[in-house]
């Protein structure tokens, strides 16, 4: 599966959503390490204002970052669809906090088209495209921008 | 074929290995000079054999050259042929040196110009040989074999000294395939097997032969050949190379002709491992002579050499083919080596070590059984054991691999022997450095770390510490200076103290420097201690050099040492005196990953502080935080043993929301004060909550507070940390001290490294994270030095308010539930809890086992007007000593000591053994006279004074002037003077006193003074005395009621012969008596 997502990964690629706020957003699957339900998690005072806190994931000190709040929105409301999804990044790993997971969805990059300004209230940087599925529109965000400091 | 990568890492390794110990090894024999140490001369040799021998089989040839000049020198101090001198050690010591440098970057290293060195070095050579020998240094020979062969381009000086030393030379021929790769040997292991019989002269793979194609053959061969002397003989060397005969060739004269290549073209006859693996291996064929190589090179033929194809090549282009690969390759190389080239990337460990490692494994793997078997079948017994055996190996693991990674210091100190030794030489200063402790070891990573503060720090020594020899002379020293490196284990810490004999620091030259750079204001300076003074030199941007030098300070220094030891968790200490020498102690953690800590907690987050900077933990119970915490500004500070100490409430500065324990409610509440001062008393904080209370609330809590509820106490009560980082020293308010752990530090991502309050963060027991506070960022951020500051003012003018005050240290009991009492504090040893059934009765005594001994009991009821004791389970017992003998007095609880200021009824309540009365916390309180209640009990204890006393009325009455401004404790102290039998003459004030003692100086046999006296004070008193040639006689005693150093100090240079505390009756009259010279 891994290998086959590799070959095709020109011409098609998988994305996990997720909503955020009222927006339905999406990550490459490849980014993503886990999804998981794992709330037990310190506080860090004096950290900015979208960091939800630290988190131990096997031993390892995880960043769990409020996806709404860092996107400009409200921060996620506590909910039981509450969800960190854990992503790797420059040989870290972060928690984004989102309200809830969706479907993973398959694609090809040339359906993406390029990112509004604005998607749902989020600012158009945070994001790489737009997908249009029949029934709804997917943003896809750039992790590196929304994991930038 | 071979896998060069990890054969070439394994020769720089190796290499890098010998080549460690040489700076000391040269060294030494530099010291040595004409006394030459031949097993040191030896060593080095030996190593610069090793690196050469193995370069040459790797082409590394620049390596070679080197390594091969630097041993030439060598070999003539080792044949007493040449004498070690400063200068030579100085040129061998450069050699070694670009050698390491070429090992660690070995991908450049044969584009690398070595000629400064090589000729340096030959120059040394040359100059102990006599003038014919000198050419043959540089000439370079041919070896032709008898198949006709040629091992070119050997340095004839070489070969001359081997035959010189009755060594036989051979040419020893092993097949990569056969002989090696086949038996599954390694090259460097098979030179590093004959270097324990002879000497490898050079090394080098035959491609001529390889090289030679022809049509279908099948390659068979590449010989690996060896140039070897060695003192065995032909016929034994077959054993010994373990090859065929046929491959091992005793090298005679005339096969040695002069070289037609030098040593320039010496890279193209030498292609090295790295090329030739990747080859196609040909059938042996006729060799090739030497000059082919230039044929070669004009031969247009492309760069095909990779492919198989190219075996069916011309025999003349192959020399071409290799050229052209070389320079294909280099890209490969460089990227692969580069992942060695870091630091250190392997680690040898113990053999044992490993062992241990493997058993303890093992007995993790069955504890683990035995854990899940007790799991499966429910028996609680087996899991608990075996959880208990889990948690001993992981203990022993944990401590184990530790060790895996602890290295010993002489790693890095052993150098420095070799920086001093450099410097000094270029600023004409003349310094031994001394080096203790070596075999201290630290965990690896901290040694790297503090590679270059250390080294910061002993340039500076050496550039701004010493002295010039001239100046050093003058100055009464040694005209040699001596730097001392002293590394040493203490309290789970390692120490290293850099010390120097030098001019020290001056602390107004720094302060008044400091000032000059605008780093620090004069108002600032003048508040400092010179200890303060001298910590300047840390502040970013200082040099304390008049001129900035090569050799260190650019005004960056001192400030990055301290950052970069502090983040390793040390701590930096300076020591020095003007003129005497300078001391700086680094205090290391003994590794970074595990630290010992402190947890606290703030709110619902716990946050642990490294044990390191704790210095102690504070409580102060409710009912005293309105008493002991005060505000300087806006600053709550709290009086910890007459020191103020500035505090930081955590839960402030992170601002986190607090919560206390609201006994009542049995829950946790927002606390909503925003002041430590701001708390009264418990009733209050409860309405300053803002909370609603509702009657029955307050009643509970009144009736709570009746019956001492412990919990009620606890949850009001103020928990500091008392903490300390550099220079900052400050107290840290958190809701709740827990457990001392071991935590692990963990790292937090890359979004808090700007949080800087925190040094990490840990997972605890439970699985939730914790963070790591960083005391010292803390103090930063709460802007402690203005604090600081503040409470130092007040203090002081503090003092000088509480100057005309009588303080006394009391401790207060109880005799039955309604008397309340007070004893002074100095006289008492212990506090204990007795069962009351122990108390044995012996006639109308009655005494208790205690510490091998019996120790009597006594209630006050025996000696004054009070109830008998109640009776209870437990007694609680404070004992006195007395005449060096203890004593118990057993009390009712609870037990306090607190400062008062004396105001004391003395007639009222007075009766035996009572002093007098005094308001302690809204109670009547009567001070137990100890003195009077032993005498009382115990008269026999008192016969010598007695005897004492009857001595004195014969031989004349001893006058003691005694100058006390207090009304209680004159009357005291006179009260037990005259006891004795003294006669007392009595003053309010150092002035009275000083006007009796100039009337009535021939009376006078000893003067007793208090040291805060309105008036004139002991000091000035004393002072007067002392100076006074008519009263310098008399001996001075001071009384105080706080020792502190200051005042010691100060009392000592005005001339006051002893201290003694107020109240310490004992004390007091034993020194009288010794001075008057009295039994």
């Amino acid at each position: 599966m891994a290998a086959k997502t590799k070959d095709a990964s020109f011409d098609e690629q998988e994305f996990s959503t997720f909503y955020v706020g009222g927006a339905l957003c999406g990550i490459n699957i490849l980014n993503i390490q886990e999804i998981n339900k794992h709330f037990d998690i310190t506080q860090v005072p004096q950290s900015a204002d979208y960091i939800n806190g630290i988190l131990n994931l096997r031993g390892r000190i995880v960043t769990i970052i409020d996806l709404s709040k860092k996107l400009g929105l409200s921060a996620v409301a506590k909910t039981k669809d509450n969800r960190n999804i854990i992503v790797n990044s420059e040989d870290e790993h972060i928690g984004l906090l989102v309200d809830s997971i969706s479907d993973v969805v398959s694609t090809t990059l040339d359906a993406l088209e390029p990112a509004p300004s604005n998607i749902g209230g989020v600012k158009g940087k945070f994001f790489q495209g737009v997908l249009k599925t029949e029934q709804k529109l997917i943003g896809i965000l750039d992790i590196n921008e929304v994991l930038k400091e | 074929m071979f896998e060069d990568d990890e054969t070439l890492q394994m020769y720089i390794e190796e290499s890098l290995d010998h080549l460690t110990d040489i700076e000391s090894d040269l060294l030494t024999i530099e010291e040595g000079g004409e006394n030459i140490d031949f097993d040191l001369v030896n060593n080095v040799f030996r190593a610069a054999h090793s690196v050469k021998g193995g370069a040459g089989f790797m082409g590394l040839t620049t390596i070679k050259d080197l390594a091969h000049s630097l041993e030439n020198v060598l070999g003539l101090i080792r044949n007493n042929e040449l004498t070690p001198d400063s200068k030579k050690i100085s040129v061998l010591l450069k050699g070694f040196d670009k050698l390491e440098s070429l090992l660690r970057n070995i991908e450049t290293s044969n584009d690398q110009d070595i000629s400064d060195h090589v000729e340096a070095l030959e120059k040394v050579t040359k100059s102990s040989l006599p003038e014919d020998e000198q050419d043959i240094v540089n000439e370079l020979v041919d070896i032709a074999l008898k198949d006709g062969r040629v091992f070119p381009a050997i340095s004839l000086f070489e070969i001359e000294r081997y035959k010189g030393e009755g060594k036989n030379l051979f040419l020893v021929e092993y097949d990569l395939i056969n002989d090696i790769q086949r038996k599954d040997k390694n090259p460097i292991e098979v030179l590093n097997s004959l270097q324990k019989t002879g000497t490898i002269i050079d090394s080098r793979i035959d491609f001529e032969s390889v090289g030679l194609l022809s049509e279908g053959a099948v390659p068979n061969r590449i010989p690996f050949q060896v140039l070897f002397a060695s003192i065995i003989e032909y016929d034994m060397t077959e054993t010994l190379f373990d090859i065929d005969k046929q491959y091992i060739h005793p090298i005679s004269d005339e096969m040695i002709s002069s070289s037609i290549t030098d040593s320039g073209a010496v890279p193209e006859t030498m292609p090295s491992l790295e090329q030739t693996s990747v080859q196609p291996v040909a059938p042996p064929a006729p060799p090739v002579p030497p000059k082919v190589e230039t044929a070669a090179a004009t031969t247009p033929q492309k760069q095909e050499a990779v492919k198989p194809a190219a075996a069916a090549q011309p025999v003349a282009q192959k020399p071409k083919k290799v050229k052209a690969q070389a320079k294909e390759q280099p890209s490969k190389i460089e990227k692969d080596i580069h992942v060695g080239q870091k630091p250190q990337t392997s680690l040898r460990v113990n053999v044992g070590l490993l062992d241990t490692l493997m058993n303890l494994a093992g007995e993790l793997v069955l504890s683990r059984n035995q854990l899940l078997q007790g799991i499966n079948s429910s028996n609680e017994k087996a899991t608990e054991l075996s959880s208990q055996r889990i948690d001993m190996i992981t203990s022993e693991l944990q401590e184990a691999i530790m060790r895996t990674r602890m290295q010993p210091i002489a790693n890095i100190l052993n150098k420095f022997t070799r920086v001093v030794r450099d410097l000094s030489q270029q600023l004409g200063k003349s310094i031994d450095l001394v080096i203790e402790g070596k075999e201290v070891e630290l965990d690896k990573t901290i040694l790297e770390s503090i590679n270059d503060p250390l080294t910061h720090l002993v340039r500076n020594s050496v550039d701004h510490g010493v002295e010039l020899p001239a100046e050093r002379e003058q100055a009464g020293k040694k005209p040699t200076g001596t730097i001392t490196l002293k590394a040493f284990h203490d309290a789970g810490q390692v120490n290293i103290v850099i010390s120097d004999d030098g001019k020290g620091l001056h602390p107004e030259k720094i302060a008044a420097s400091a000032i000059d750079k605008g780093l620090i204001t004069e108002q600032q300076v003048a508040e400092m201690s010179s200890k303060n003074k001298m910590e300047l030199i840390f502040l970013p941007g200082f040099s304390t050099a008049e001129e900035v030098t090569d050799v260190s300070g650019r005004g960056v220094g001192m400030d990055v040492v301290t950052t970069n030891i502090e983040t390793l968790g040390g701590l930096i200490e300076l020591d020095s005196t003007a003129g005497q020498g300078t001391d700086i102690q680094i205090k290391l953690p003994l590794t970074l990953a595990i630290i010992p800590s402190q947890i606290t907690s703030v709110g619902k987050e716990r946050y642990a502080v490294p044990q390191v900077n704790l210095n102690e933990l504070l409580r102060i119970p409710a009912a005293q935080v309105k008493e002991k915490i005060e505000m300087v500004g806006d600053a709550a500070v709290v009086r910890l043993r007459g020191e103020l100490l500035p505090l930081i409430n955590l839960a402030e500065i992170l601002d986190i929301e607090r919560t206390y324990w609201d006994p009542v409610k049995k829950k946790e509440r927002a606390d909503r004060r925003s002041n430590v001062a701001d708390r009264r008393s418990k009733q209050h904080m409860i309405s300053d909550s803002g909370y609603v209370i509702q009657d029955t609330d307050t009643e509970e809590d009144k009736s709570k507070r009746l019956k001492k509820d412990r919990r009620y106490r606890s949850a009001s009560a103020l928990n500091i940390a008392v903490v300390s980082a550099g220079a900052f020293k400050y107290g840290l308010v958190v809701d709740n001290l827990h457990d001392s752990e071991e935590i692990v530090v963990k790292p937090v991502g890359r979004h808090l490294k700007k949080c800087a309050a925190y040094a990490g963060a840990t997972i605890m027991g439970d699985g939730k994270v914790a963070l790591i506070l960083d005391i010292s960022n803390l103090a930063q951020i709460a802007e402690l030095s203005a604090i600081s500051e503040a409470s130092q003012m007040a203090k002081s003018a503090e003092d000088e308010l509480e100057a005309g005050k009588d303080k006394a240290a009391l401790l207060t009991f109880r005799n039955d539930e309604s008397e309340y009492l007070a004893a002074p504090l100095n006289l008492v040893e212990r506090i204990e809890r007795i069962k009351t059934t122990d108390i044995e009765q012996i006639g109308d005594r009655k005494v208790i086992q205690y510490r091998g001994g019996a120790l009597p009991l006594y209630e006050i009821s025996q000696v004054a007007d009070f109830n008998t004791l109640p009776k209870r389970e437990q007694q609680e017992v404070i004992v006195f000593k007395v005449k060096e003998r203890e004593l118990g007095l057993m009390v009712t609880p609870p037990v306090d000591a607190l400062e008062v200021n004396l105001e004391l009824d003395e007639s009222t309540l007075r009766q035996k053994s009572i002093t007098g009365s005094m308001i302690i916390n809204d109670h009547t309180t009567l001070l137990v006279d100890i003195f009077e209640l032993v005498k009382e009990l115990n008269p026999e204890w008192f016969a010598k004074e007695a005897e004492i006393k009857a001595e004195m009325s014969e031989d004349g009455e001893k006058i003691i002037l005694f100058a006390e401004d207090s009304a209680f404790f004159r009357n005291q102290v006179k009260a037990f003077m005259l006891e004795d039998g003294f006669k007392v003459i009595e003053a309010e004030d150092g002035l009275i006193a000083w006007e009796l003692l100039k009337e009535r100086v021939d009376e006078i046999d000893i003067v007793v003074t208090d040291l805060e006296m309105p008036n004139m004070d002991g000091f000035e008193l004393t002072s007067k005395i002392k100076t006074d040639p008519l009263y310098n006689h008399l001996k001075v005693i001071a009384l105080t009621s706080l020792a502190s150093e200051a005042h010691i100090e100060q009392g000592k240079t005005v001339g006051i012969d002893e201290y003694e505390i107020k109240l310490d009756r004992e004390k007091l009259m034993k020194i009288v008596r010794q001075h008057l010279n009295l039994k």
